[in-house]
């Protein structure tokens, strides 16, 4: 069956959770629609998990309400539909930990006949997940002996087991190491092109940047921005370049900073005191910031080789760009 | 991924999974499924549980045939040789068994944040369900070969077992019952699976005794239907009832004092037993699943 990627999946109408005197999320509104991957940003404590619990209903909402689309239409989560509403999410929710003397076949097993997925395709599809995955070598092994990465793998193959078309994950990458980072990150990719539905959330820019369609910002259990990064960009209209440039020596560097700010600062379509151009030593890498305007962009590059840099790399990469766009709407004497 | 494509308007391929409805059945199933599982996590447990039990026993077995080899004479009444079994240790087994299958059954969920993966799954009330129905049944099983290594030895002895080791086996399973249910109120409120087990351990070993001589000290003469651990005198009690309800007996009391006579009861009649159970099992269930509830949207 094929359904539009305008249809509505899930709606928070005001959602809002206190603990106390606390609101650790407060009115938020958002809609995902179907096949999209939606990041959702926001420090440590911003409110991301507790809003990704209500989703789940391991937390009641304190005011608002979460809708589901289920049999066609969207509905009111309640305690009474949650089994039927939920049963087409499949939930990462923070950093679960497994029964180690158990192994993925038997815990899968378990949680697939929990949703009801048919007992006679049970096996095949936790062999065709765990594959998915790169654990098919594991399937009948302790999970107790797994690395950090390989349970987190097995968290992603519990949300996805019983096949659900959203999926919700809560932080999947934190304390992964880079290599494992970008598996899950592919995983993600992957179950888009599947035609699944995501909710993501993280506080690691970059891995939101790469995969998102949408991004919500979340701060201080507020929703304070919620777009495409491209309308976001064009929003807050700043964005970072990164270049580099060929045989710089360190000595040179300064000389070489001085003169590129004279040179791009006209350019850059930023104010003069809120204009930068920095260099990192580490990386070699010069960072400068400027409105986002592709024509600015190209009269940069234009200037900096007309003046003989010799620039070997030149981009605008997205995780920089929501770093600034993040610091940008959640420090308040910025904004 | 920055893509102004999203926008536009694309059909996407919707996979349609023939997954059981929600709804009753699927409920009564989840609670088997529970059962299921729950009986693979705690093989181990109920595999060392069978060893001890096995083990008590064999060592009970042992005292016995080393008397009879001093030429100390069985009991004439079969029921007598049978309460050997059931006086010494066995009260002590089933809360070290009961502590065992159920120190995990709420906290873990907790602990571990196991209850992240589960409860969208599963709702607590069928989870708990399913989860006690196993550990019980584990549980009661290993009572259960107890008796039946008893019943056994003692067929091979006098040629007969007694009938009211099977009225001693009912009231064996229904205090393992209370017994776990006391655990599983500990573990709704603790915040580990070993302190729940230690913390249980105590009380119901210590604590309640210690309660117990409190009030003889004081004088107390009535039955002590409060303490749960005094329900646990019908497993042997009920071997020969009408029992002595109570024995006045001589002890020295605490700083070397002159000995004092008390009263010290023995078992309770049949219906308290009963209704004592009963009540003790239902107001620990009903307390575990309201704090097991109240968990749910508090501690996480």
């Amino acid at each position: 069956m094929n359904k539009s990627n305008q249809e509505v999946l899930i709606q928070f109408r005001n959602l809002t959770r206190k603990f106390g005197d606390f609101y650790a999320v407060k009115n938020i509104n958002l809609e995902i629609k179907r096949g999209e991957i939606v990041g959702f940003l926001g420090p440590n404590g911003a409110g991301k998990s507790t809003a990704m619990k209500m989703m789940a209903l391991l937390l009641d909402p304190t005011e608002g309400e979460i809708w589901i689309r289920g049999n066609g239409e969207l509905q009111k989560l309640t305690r009474k539909n949650k089994d039927y509403l939920l049963d087409n999410l499949g939930f990462l929710i923070e950093n679960p930990a497994f029964y180690g003397d158990l192994s993925p076949r038997t815990i899968l097993n378990y949680f697939a006949k929990l949703k009801g997925y048919p007992k006679d395709k049970i096996n095949d599809r936790i062999e065709d997940v765990l594959k998915f995955l790169g654990l098919e070598a594991w399937i009948d092994k302790k999970i107790k002996t797994f690395s950090k990465g390989m349970r987190q793998k097995i968290g992603i193959a519990s949300a996805i087991i019983h096949d659900p078309d959203i999926i919700v994950l809560d932080e999947p990458q934190t304390g992964l190491d880079p290599k494992a980072r970008k598996e899950v990150r592919d995983f993600i990719l992957e179950l888009k092109q599947m035609g699944k539905t995501i909710f993501l959330s993280s506080h690691l820019l970059y891995e939101i940047s790469e995969v998102a369609d949408r991004v919500a910002i979340i701060h201080q259990g507020r929703l304070i921005a919620f777009d495409t990064l491209d309308n976001l960009e064009a929003k807050t209209k700043k964005s970072i370049i990164n270049f580099e440039l060929l045989n710089t020596e360190d000595k040179n560097q300064k000389e070489f900073l001085e003169k590129t700010k004279s040179l791009v600062h006209p350019l850059t379509g930023i104010e003069k005191d809120l204009s930068w151009v920095k260099y990192n030593e580490d990386t070699g890498v010069f960072q400068m910031i400027f409105d986002g305007d592709p024509l600015n962009q190209l009269k940069i590059l234009r200037v900096l080789i007309d003046n003989g840099f010799k620039v070997i790399e030149f981009s605008v990469p997205k995780a920089g760009l929501l770093e600034d766009l993040f610091i940008e709407l959640t420090t308040p004497e910025v904004k | 991924m920055r893509s102004s494509k999203q926008q536009e308007q694309i059909l996407i391929d919707e996979i349609i999974v023939d997954r059981e409805k929600a709804g009753l059945k699927r409920k009564i199933t989840q609670i088997g499924n529970t059962l299921t599982f729950e009986f693979k996590r705690n093989l181990r447990n109920f595999i060392i549980m069978l060893v001890v039990f096995a083990s008590v026993f064999f060592l009970l077995l042992l005292i016995s045939e080393l008397q009879l080899a001093q030429d100390v004479a069985l009991p004439s009444d079969p029921v007598d040789y049978v309460g050997g079994y059931l006086t010494q240790f066995f009260g002590f087994l089933i809360i070290i068994s009961a502590s065992l299958f159920g120190g995990s059954i709420i906290v873990e969920d907790f602990k571990k944040q196991t209850g992240n993966l589960l409860f969208p799954k599963i709702s607590k009330t069928r989870l708990l369900i399913g989860r006690l129905t196993s550990r019980y049944t584990l549980n009661a099983i290993c009572v259960s070969f107890y008796y039946i290594l008893i019943s056994i030895v003692t067929y091979t002895k006098y040629s007969e077992i007694p009938i009211t080791l099977w009225a001693s086996l009912g009231w064996a399973l229904l205090y393992t019952f209370t017994i776990l249910t006391f655990v599983t109120f500990m573990s709704s409120i603790m915040r580990s699976t070993s302190a729940t087990i230690i913390v249980s351990i105590l009380f119901l070993l210590i604590v309640f005794n210690i309660v117990m001589m409190i009030l003889r000290f004081a004088g107390l003469t009535m039955e002590p239907l409060f303490l749960l651990t005094y329900y646990e005198g019908i497993i042997s009690g009920s071997l020969s009832m009408p029992n002595p309800r109570f024995a006045e007996i001589m002890m020295p009391t605490p700083g070397g004092g002159d000995p004092v006579l008390f009263t010290q009861w023995l078992t309770p009649t049949e219906p308290a037993a009963l209704i004592g159970m009963l009540i003790y099992a239902s107001l620990f269930l009903v307390l575990a699943y309201l704090i097991y509830q109240r968990r749910q949207s508090k501690s996480e």
